[in-house]
């Protein structure tokens, strides 16, 4: 009975405490209707997931891609040689702590691009850790070709083929900038 | 206003459908509703009215979210619940304010029994505000916002057991407060 009457007053502290609204409310809402309603937003919900525990989108986006690279790891489509994963890692929460830099996004293309080549091509050599990122003329990459020659990919992730006296010259230039 | 349950159907399936229309008809359904709700989960006028358009936001964007026609109440609730966690969570100085003034239609009770009435009425409003949060939004959901278990259970991301529990709880706390201020037991 004590209980029924604290729920009967509490339906009437309900009706007794309606507050008008501002009038204008449901028309200020109806102009925020998106001119599309979806209700399919791939990939959207993931991200809200994880946006509500309450870490930034950028981080909510390195935490989606470094789950996606030990994801291709585990079904075989990756190397786990080389302690790539970490390295990997290690490279996209520094990207993502720094924010979106243009520069390190190329460093972090040509590391999976000497990855690839490494296993295919001889004496092939990675300058990645070791130069300025802004550098675009810097030399990310070079390997032999059977001719002599030399391939070379810039910061800017243009490729060049190059004789070994050119080489030598670019690599010059980037000891020069480097002591600079 | 009363929704058949014919009328509530084809709002979800053409929601679903991305229909701006449903939208449309969806806050006129449901803003008052939305509005009245935080304001009673402690927010001020303004604030109440900036979350009710959150709350909405929020909606057009989980739309793919609702599923059965029968889960419109609880979806919309469990949205508004969402966003206004999330205010307190980011604003953990502010304090809940109740809502304004009491206005009881007049009945056959007599000056003075009224007058006692909404004084009861007064003092249960000060508890309910006072309650934690958890347990403010299961009073109100169900006692204000007249939702059944199972729909404020959903709104409130709970199974019914815990929602229960937590009415029980507060229901609990709500009477000891009432009891030691009327120094009657209700």
């Amino acid at each position: 009975m004590r209980e029924e009457k604290l729920e009967k007053l509490l339906n009437e502290l309900a009706d007794a405490t309606t507050e008008p609204v501002h009038p204008h409310l449901a028309e200020d809402i109806k102009h925020q209707i998106p001119p599309q309603l979806s209700p399919h937003r791939g990939g959207m919900d993931t991200v809200n997931i994880i946006i509500d525990l309450r870490i930034n989108k950028l981080t909510a986006a390195a935490a989606i891609i470094v789950t996606m690279i030990l994801c291709a790891s585990f079904f075989g489509s990756r190397s786990l040689e080389g302690d790539s994963i970490y390295q990997d890692s290690k490279l996209l929460i520094k990207y993502c702590l720094e924010g979106i830099d243009a520069d390190r996004s190329n460093v972090l293309t040509a590391k999976s691009r000497y990855e690839y080549l490494a296993k295919r091509v001889k004496d092939i050599v990675y300058y990645g850790d070791s130069i300025d990122p802004k550098d675009d003329n810097a030399v990310l990459i070079q390997w032999k070709l059977s001719d002599g020659k030399y391939r070379v990919v810039f910061g800017d992730l243009r490729e060049k083929t190059v004789s070994a006296e050119e080489l030598i010259k670019l690599q010059a230039r980037m000891l020069q900038k480097k002591a600079e | 206003m009363e929704y058949s349950e014919q009328r509530r159907d084809s709002l979800v399936a053409r929601l679903r459908a991305g229909n701006r229309a449903a939208a449309a008809e969806l806050v006129d359904i449901y803003y008052k509703q939305i509005y009245v709700f935080m304001r009673r989960l402690g927010h001020s006028c303004q604030v109440s009215e900036e979350l009710t358009q959150e709350s909405f936001l929020a909606a057009w964007q989980h739309i793919g979210q609702l599923r059965s026609e029968k889960a419109l109440n609880g979806w919309i609730y469990r949205i508004a619940g969402n966003v206004s966690r999330l205010y307190w969570r980011r604003h953990k100085d502010s304090k809940a304010v109740s809502v304004g003034g009491i206005d009881v239609p007049d009945g056959s009770e007599s000056g003075c029994d009224k007058t006692g009435h909404l004084e009861q009425l007064g003092r249960l409003k000060n508890a309910v505000i006072k309650l934690p949060v958890k347990l403010r939004q299961a009073v109100v959901l169900h006692y204000m916002q007249h939702l059944t278990i199972a729909e404020a259970a959903k709104a409130a991301d709970v199974r019914q057991g815990t929602f229960k529990s937590r009415l029980n709880r507060a229901l609990k706390i709500l009477r000891s407060q009432i009891s030691s201020e009327d120094g009657e037991l209700l």
